[in-house]
Parts: structure tokens; sequence; C-alpha cells
């Protein structure tokens, strides 16, 4: 049978990011794919060293993304602080752990669902995105707002969280952990959903390595590189934090390390509430950024990387953001061809690709 | 499979997990950083919310330009709801400028008028004209920024002229 080339994006019911690829087919199996990135373009990082001081940056660069919004504040901060020579006090890092970690959780609850719509298993899916509205509701309640948390500030973060809120969430957060485990066990152990996912679009550890994929995707072909062990930008070791890897390296194994990091977050949010140590929230900075600094930090997706100069004046000389989504495309091609066209919407969930990260 | 089939069957019996907004009302939760409201009061016009707003939703319009009187503007369609104006505003404490915990209703058939949200949209009738009547604004806004910088650098120059003069 001859070829036949289906497009797959840039609009696409199983698609939540506009990103286009163009599969080669022949009876079925992928042979060629040619991707499209870019739709969502910006010119963030232009507008970054045009408009913005270094004092309302943060506001800019946190809508880089919705789902990792305060990644892209913590990378930023963490970057300035160091330029600033900001001390932070543990209050704040503690409540900023927070904040990140209940981020992650809704973040990768909600790549999960959409592994499970695409694989056909609604039902899932919706439980999935029933327990992610809870961890939602309860970053409303600490931030004020769903998506754009505006948590960090320079010197430490915005809001504190009183006795009455911290108890709530804390019950909150009790509530959902045998939800959560329960799910993992239905990811893990359901039949239908192996199916779909086992032996799909399987990575090598080695071929991990040579593309230098990040995030749950390394991990989950059991690379040991996570941003939060190898950097101390927050104090994590204090908190209970557990370096998860799979070894499968397939779609399953994907969903089953952000499963594990879920319960993790989870896990380290209760050690928070439970430590919180006292003090002030925010200290005050002086002086203006001036000279370079490399920021690495670990994004739900992976490792998320900024670089920025300063000139000793108010707006920064250079503002580059390279997002973990960046660094997961390329394996892509190679993963796609030889597997079932069928198969393809799974494997490209699975790696919760960010678009609008990407193209800034 | 079985575990998951009894949990469907479960939710099949209880209760809907959503909203049917807008039939039912969405409450906002505790703390919620809604609209932006001003009191002209206590406000001192140092200009450091207009300074740090990053999309640019406040503008303070110079109306009289011998005593330098200004104006508060407020988009609250353009606002990111950041709360930044609130923190850097040093009259806060005191209720000049305070971040409500309500959503602003869409801009629907009318505009929502309240002596808190400044002066630009209280002069609006039709919602239609509005992203037309604050770009006019912005320009309006930065002229007469201009000319108050000019008016102060003509009477500074008068000033030094009246000194050498008296000297
Ligand atoms: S909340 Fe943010 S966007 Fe809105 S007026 Fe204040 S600074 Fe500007
Ligand atoms: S920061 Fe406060 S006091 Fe200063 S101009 Fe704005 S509202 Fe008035």
């Amino acid at each position: 049978m001859g070829k036949i080339t289906i497009p797959f994006g840039s609009q696409h019911v199983a698609l939540p990011e506009p990103v286009s690829f163009l599969f080669d087919t022949q009876n079925e199996i992928i042979s060629d794919v040619h991707v499209n990135l870019g739709y969502v373009h910006r010119g963030i990082e232009k507008a970054a060293i045009t408009k913005f001081d270094y004092t309302n940056l943060a506001f800019l660069l946190t809508r880089v993304c919705g789902l990792c919004s305060i990644t892209h504040a913590s990378g930023y901060i963490h970057g300035l602080e160091y330029l600033l020579n900001a001390e932070i006090s543990k209050r704040a890092e503690y409540l900023r752990m927070l904040v990140i970690e209940l981020d992650r959780m809704h973040s990768h609850l909600l790549a999960n669902g959409h592994v499970a719509e695409v694989v056909g298993y609604e039902n899932l899916f919706m439980q999935t995105f029933r327990y992610r509205e809870k961890v939602m509701e309860i970053l409303e309640r600490l931030t004020g707002n769903r998506v754009q948390f505006d948590y960090y500030t320079i010197g430490g973060v915005r809001r504190d969280i009183d006795l009455e809120d911290a108890k709530e969430i804390k019950k909150e957060l009790l509530e959902l952990k045998p939800k959560l485990e329960k799910l993992t066990e239905f990811f893990e152990t359901d039949y239908t959903f192996g199916l779909k996912t086992k032996n799909i679009g399987k990575i090598t550890k080695e071929m991990a390595l040579e593309y230098g994929v990040v995030g749950p995707i390394a991990r989950a072909s059991g690379v040991k590189t996570d941003a939060r062990a190898e950097y101390e930008y927050l104090p994590y070791n204090e908190i209970g934090y557990k370096l998860q890897t799979r070894k499968d390296g397939d779609v399953l194994a994907r969903n089953l390390v952000r499963q594990d990091e879920i319960l993790n977050s989870l896990e380290m949010c209760l050690n928070i509430l439970d430590n919180l140590p006292e003090g002030e929230i925010k200290v005050k900075t002086k002086g203006r950024p001036k000279g370079e600094v490399f920021v690495r930090v670990e994004a739900p997706r992976g490792e998320c990387f900024y670089y920025l100069k300063g000139n000793g004046s108010k707006i920064f000389e250079r503002v580059r953001i390279r997002v973990p989504t960046y660094a997961n495309l390329p394996i892509l091609k190679d993963l796609f061809i030889g597997e079932k066209y069928s198969d393809a919407q799974a494997i490209v969930l699975s790696f919760d690709p960010c678009m609008s990260c990407t193209a800034r | 499979m079985l575990k998951m089939f009894i949990e469907s069957f479960k939710n099949l019996i209880s209760k809907p997990q959503t909203l049917k907004y807008p039939f039912e009302p969405s409450p906002e939760p505790k703390n919620y950083r809604g609209t932006i409201f001003y009191n002209e009061e206590l406000c001192i016009f140092c200009d450091k919310c207009e300074n740090i707003c990053p999309p640019g939703a406040i503008k303070f319009e110079v109306i009289d330009i011998e005593n330098g009187k200004k104006q508060y503007n407020y988009n609250p369609y353009l606002c990111i709801y950041c709360g930044a104006c609130v923190d850097a505003c040093p009259k806060s404490d005191e209720g000049c400028l305070s971040q409500s915990d309500k959503r602003t209703p869409a801009l629907g058939r009318e505009v929502v008028k309240n002596k808190k949200l400044g002066y630009f949209i209280n002069k609006i009738d039709n919602p239609r004209d509005f992203e037309k009547e604050w770009e006019k604004l912005e320009k309006r806004a930065k002229l007469s920024r201009e000319k108050l910088a000019e008016h102060k650098k003509q009477q500074r120059l008068k000033k030094k002229e009246q000194i050498k003069k008296s000297n």
C-alpha cells in the first residue's frame, strides 16, 4: 500500500497544545514525521529586556506558562536574589516549596489524566481531574488565584498562611492521600490501560542519555536526574524529598513516575505544614542586578534553565529561558518511527508537552 | 479493572462534583485576588502604582497643568489582578488602594459603574467604545505628562532668570 500523510495538530481534539505533526504512514505504521512548532510565540524574552523593570518582570515571566507559572517565577527570582545577595528567611523558603509542590501535583495530574483520555479511558480521566480540582482549590486558597499564583516576590513570598488555613489545607491533603494512592493503583494494575501503554514509545536509558531528555521522561527510563536533588536552591532534603525513577521507559512508566512524584509531593506538603518555621515572610533587598547568573530549577516537566544578565540598570540586558519541553522534543521524532499511528497520541501526551513554554 | 468498575459505579450514585453555573452561584474563595478599588481622598499621587503595573492598567492623567492635578484611571479589563499596585502603594494600609475579593463582572451590555473604579470607567456608557476610549486615554495621559514636564522645565528656567536679574 502507498504512503498516506496524516496531519495531527496544530488543532486536534486529543492535543491540548498547539503543535503540528505530519505523519507519513504505511499500513498504519509511521515511517516519517515532520514537526512544526512556534504557534504561540509571544516575544516574551524580548519584552523582558525592553518593557519591564526587574521589579515587575516576575509578573511577565509567570505568564510564560499556565501549568508551571510558579517555576518561571522561581527561576527568575532565585537568579535575581543571587545577584542582589539577598538572604531569604526559612519560612519563606518553606512556603515557596509548598506552592511549588502543589503546583507539581496539579500539573502531573493533568498530564496523567490526558494520557488516560487519549487511550480511550474517559472514566479514569474524569477521576484524575476530579482530584486535580481539589489541589487547585487549595492553591487558590493559598495564593488567591487558580493559575497565575504570583506568589514569589523579591526577597520572599507575597502572602503568609494562617493557622486556620494551614489546618484546613492539611485536612484536605490527608483526605486526598488515600484517593491518590488508589489512583496510582488504577494506573499500575488496570488491564485495559496497560494494553495501550505498556511497551509503547519505549525510551531506553542509553537513548535518554544520548538525547539529553529531562524530567519525568528521563526518570522513567532510569536516569537519575532532578534539579531538586542536584542543586540546593531550596532545602528539599529537609522535607523528605525522594528521587523517583522507573526502569521501563514506556508510556506507562512515565505515567507512574509522575504518579509517584505526586505522592512524594503530597508527603512533602504535609511535612512543610507540620514543620513550618516561624519568622518573616519577606526581607528587603537593596541595589540593582549586576552580573550574570545561570539558574536551574525543576519544573513539573523537567529541568528549567534561566540565564540572566544585568548591567546595573533597571532593565536586564538579557533574559534567556530554556524550558524542559524544548529538551524533550528531539527524541519524539525518533520515537514515532515504527510505531502505530493510533499510539502516536498517547506518546505525545505522555511527554506532557508545553508549547506555550517552548515558543514563549 | 474490577476496582475501577466499582469506583465508576460509586460515582454513578454519588453527588456531582461540578457546579451548575450560571444557574447556581460560584462564590469566590477567601482571599481571592479581585478588582482593585481606589480612594481618591487618601491618595498622595506618588505614581508608584502606575509605574509598577505590568500591563499598564492604571493611568494618571494630568488635568490641570498649572497646579499638577491628576486623575486616576483604571481599566479592570486590562488588569491581571496581580496586586502589585497594592503592594507598592505607600497608603495601602489606610485603604487608598485595596484589592477586593470579588470578581469584576464581564463587560456585557452595560458598564459597571463605581466611584472606586476611578474616572475612566464612569465616563463610558457604551461598552463597545471601551477599548477605543482606553487607547485615546493612554495617548492623552502620555501627552499630558509631557506637557507637565515641559511646564515644570519652563518654570525652573524662569526662576533661574529671576534669581539672575535680582542679583
Ligand atoms: S492588580 Fe496588577 S495589573 Fe491590576 S492594576 Fe494593580 S498592578 Fe496593575
Ligand atoms: S501608589 Fe497609592 S498613593 Fe501613590 S498614586 Fe498610587 S494610589 Fe495614590
